[in-house]
């Protein structure tokens, strides 16, 4: 307590009052305006550290989802092409079948050849699917068409496998190895869905009914059989990007509802204390309107 | 024994000459009410030497007859207690102030706040670029897209490396403008020189009104004044000298920064000639032990990160820029790539590397076209260098906040300190109207006394003169 109080002091007191007053209205303001409670790092520093963590996980959340997306798109794409072939092998197993018979006519037998050759070239066609620009059965060469038209049947991507990464260390393979179905062709010999239908074509022109009954028909099985193994796996593969992407949603909103409690002002705790603060500041500039004014000079007499 | 008949005219006067002076003291006390760093000034007054009056006869003792009161001095009222204790605060208040102005000026160049777009989500946008190369990574837009953003990334690692410690005149660090701040303030014209040559001179007029006998109230409140000034910059110690002359060590000077004249001549002023184990340090160096402004900047001059912490921050952004360049090219390499894609080794450093954008620039997006590269890029996400950064914009942050409080609670310890000393030495003007009206009625009473022994001696004069006429 100090002894003597000088009418400078209680001005300087009560400006200083005023301005603190001021200042933590200011502050009340400034939350309430930006909608933020740390407009700088230095109120509050680890809330900081915390927000700058959490929009790096929210923006990574935000690339998963879109991998996921983007991934899907490219599985469906693959599991329709592979559907079309699948409905085209089964065509030429059924040709197969009627050939094995021994019943049909030789004009009947060029004619199942010619559509088996017509087949070759709709799955060459199939296998050259694109999505967004990209080749999705060429490995990682995308941007070359995996068959060309006509008689070379030779694989022209690679065995690189395409990945979307879908979670924090998660990765998937989006893309099927088409050529281990379908080979290079009847040049290579290598029991493909291509070398089968091509020796097929050839044995029905030939009328070579022995080997369509036998060997063919065990070959194009192996390769549906082949095919089905295919599709289950991009069933599967889109399973597992389903469930991803709701993980995905769940991480996000639970980031979100973090980031909103650290960041976020409460408006009514700060419309609350906006009041208390502005009460206050007001009451410290009626006060100085007083206080100021007052001194002995009021009570003494003009005359005395 | 006779009394001499006029010494109660004398008696009278004296009074009225007292309360004369006191009243305008007063009136310039309450002139003075705010004028900064007055002290107020009281009237000191004794009882005049009394006149002996011997034994008139038997029974009766020698006395002594008041003759009225002496108007000794006009004091300030001062205590330098308080002046030593004000200063020592203030000295610590130019400390925090500048601590907290600087580091402050680091947060913002950081750019971590509700409003701006700091490192952090440039770095998230970087990541997500890769994220959306890895989708598509043969398209030309979405490399562009990589290396414009990625360009941005280190842009403002390097101006904000730039912006702490960088040594380009153009646009001065805020390490140069410290530097820069600490050599405006002691060069000549200069606030401490300033402060120094004001002491200096008032030291020679003080000593000089002291020598005639008076007392110099108004230029010690001025002396007081540039003392209290130079306190902001670094401890200020003082020796009053019998002459009235002070002399002012600065902090650890090895010359005191004013020497007091001997007699009433003038004395010198040692000038600060830069900082100790400075190349520049020159014959009368102060390290940031002196404190205050200028100790602070000393220390915000330092490139030594251990010794300044905006040299520490720009360490931890070296570190932060070195761990992406590093991590993002090995996961290149290790991914298959061939091309590394940042250049550099600190954050004044790293770019993109120029190979990889001017052929992205030329439309060719062989050097890019891997998926496996982009989503080995795009995992590192939440790495190390993310990691240390939102590391850094937390210390940046405590250390703001920090200086923020010390500076907060400092003011109020000056405050309260200059209460204390405004307690003593201010003028209350509700005391100095009680004062005016006692020594309005005091001079009024003076007054009646003279009117008094005047109309005595008239009857004295008349009646007693009258009757030997």
């Amino acid at each position: 307590m100090l002894d003597r109080i000088t009418e400078l002091m209680s001005s300087q007191s009560t400006l200083e009052g005023i301005q603190s007053d001021l200042g933590a209205l200011s502050t009340t303001e400034q939350e309430l305006s930006t909608g933020y409670k740390i407009n700088e790092p230095s109120d509050d520093p680890y809330g900081a550290s915390v927000v700058v963590d959490l929009n790096s996980q929210l923006s990574a959340l935000s690339s998963y989802a879109s991998n996921i997306s983007d991934g899907t798109a490219w599985l469906n794409t693959a599991g329709s092409a592979l559907s079309e072939i699948t409905n085209m092998a089964q065509t030429a197993q059924e040709l197969v079948v009627e050939g094995a018979n021994g019943t049909n006519s030789t004009t009947d037998d060029q004619s199942a050849a010619d559509e088996v050759n017509q087949l070759i070239a709709s799955i060459k066609q199939a296998a050259n699917t694109q999505y967004d620009g990209n080749y999705i059965f060429s490995g990682t060469a995308t941007s070359t068409a995996p068959y060309q038209a006509g008689s070379d049947d030779t694989y022209q991507g690679n065995d690189g496998s395409i990945t979307r990464t879908i979670g924090p260390g998660e990765t998937v393979q989006v893309n099927t190895n088409l050529s281990t179905l379908l080979g290079n062709g009847s040049a290579a010999g290598d029991g493909g869905l291509l070398d089968t239908l091509e020796t097929i074509s050839s044995d029905l022109s030939a009328g070579n009914v022995s080997a369509l009954g036998t060997t063919d028909l065990q070959n194009i099985q192996t390769n549906l059989n082949t095919l089905e193994g295919m599709q289950a796996n991009v069933g599967a593969t889109t399973n597992r990007l389903t469930d991803a992407s709701s993980a995905v949603t769940t991480m996000q909103s639970s980031d979100q509802t973090e980031l909103t409690s650290t960041e976020d002002v409460n408006m009514a705790q700060a419309a609350t204390s906006y009041t208390a603060d502005e009460a206050s500041y007001n009451a410290a500039l009626q006060a100085g309107a007083q206080i100021v004014q007052e001194s002995l000079l009021n009570f003494l007499s003009a005359g005395a | 024994m006779a009394i001499p008949s006029l010494t109660g005219v004398e008696t009278a006067l004296s009074g009225l000459e007292a309360e004369q002076a006191a009243l305008d003291t007063t009136g310039n006390n309450i002139d003075n009410a705010s004028t900064p760093g007055y002290s107020e000034e009281v009237v000191n007054l004794a009882g005049s030497t009394p006149e002996s009056i011997p034994a008139t006869g038997a029974g009766s003792q020698s006395t002594q007859l008041g003759t009225g009161v002496d108007l000794e001095s006009i004091t300030r009222v001062r205590d330098q207690f308080l002046d030593t204790q004000y200063r020592a605060q203030n000295t610590q208040l130019g400390n925090d102030t500048t601590t907290a102005t600087q580091l402050s000026d680091a947060q913002t160049a950081l750019g971590e706040s509700s409003s701006t777009t700091g490192i952090s989500s440039q770095l998230s946008q970087f990541y997500s670029d890769w994220n959306s190369l890895a989708d598509n990574p043969s398209s030309l837009s979405a490399q562009q897209a990589l290396v414009d953003d990625a360009t941005t990334l280190a842009q403002s690692f390097n101006s904000l490396s730039s912006q702490l410690t960088g040594t380009q005149t153009q646009s001065p660090s805020l390490v140069t403008q410290a530097a820069q701040q600490f050599s405006a303030l002691t060069a000549s014209g200069g606030q401490l020189l300033n402060d120094a040559n004001e002491i200096n001179s008032l030291n020679q007029d003080i000593s000089q009104a002291i020598a005639s006998g008076q007392s110099p109230n108004q230029l010690e409140d001025q002396r007081d004044s540039a003392l209290d000034d130079l306190s902001t910059l670094g401890q200020v110690s003082t020796t009053t000298g019998a002459n009235g002359q002070v002399t002012v060590n600065f902090g650890d000077a090895s010359e005191p920064l004013v020497a007091a004249g001997s007699g009433t001549a003038l004395g010198t002023v040692n000038a600060i000639t830069g900082i100790t184990g400075s190349s520049s340090a020159g014959s009368n160096p102060i390290s940031s032990a002196t404190g205050g402004e200028l100790g602070a900047l000393i220390t915000l001059s330092s490139t030594d990160p251990s010794v300044n912490p905006i040299a520490g921050y720009s360490q931890s952004l070296d570190t932060v820029a070195n761990d992406l360049v590093t991590d993002v090219n090995h996961a290149i390499s290790a991914a298959g790539g061939t091309t590394a894609f940042f250049t550099g080794d600190s954050a004044s450093t790293i770019a993109v590397n120029s190979t990889l954008s001017s052929a992205v620039k030329s439309g060719s997006t062989t050097a890019l076209n891997s998926n496996a590269v982009a989503t080995a890029v795009a995992a590192l996400q939440g790495g190390a260098p993310d990691q240390s950064y939102a590391a850094l914009v937390e210390q940046v942050g405590d250390d703001v906040k920090t200086a923020q409080t010390s500076q907060t609670n400092q003011q109020a310890v000056v405050t309260a300190t200059e209460d204390q000393r405004e307690s003593v030495s201010g003028v209350s003007l509700d005391q100095e109207m009680t004062n005016l009206i006692s020594e309005q009625r005091g001079y009024q009473a003076s007054a009646q006394t003279l009117n008094t022994l005047n109309s005595v001696l008239n009857t004295l004069i008349s009646e007693v003169g009258s009757a030997g006429m």
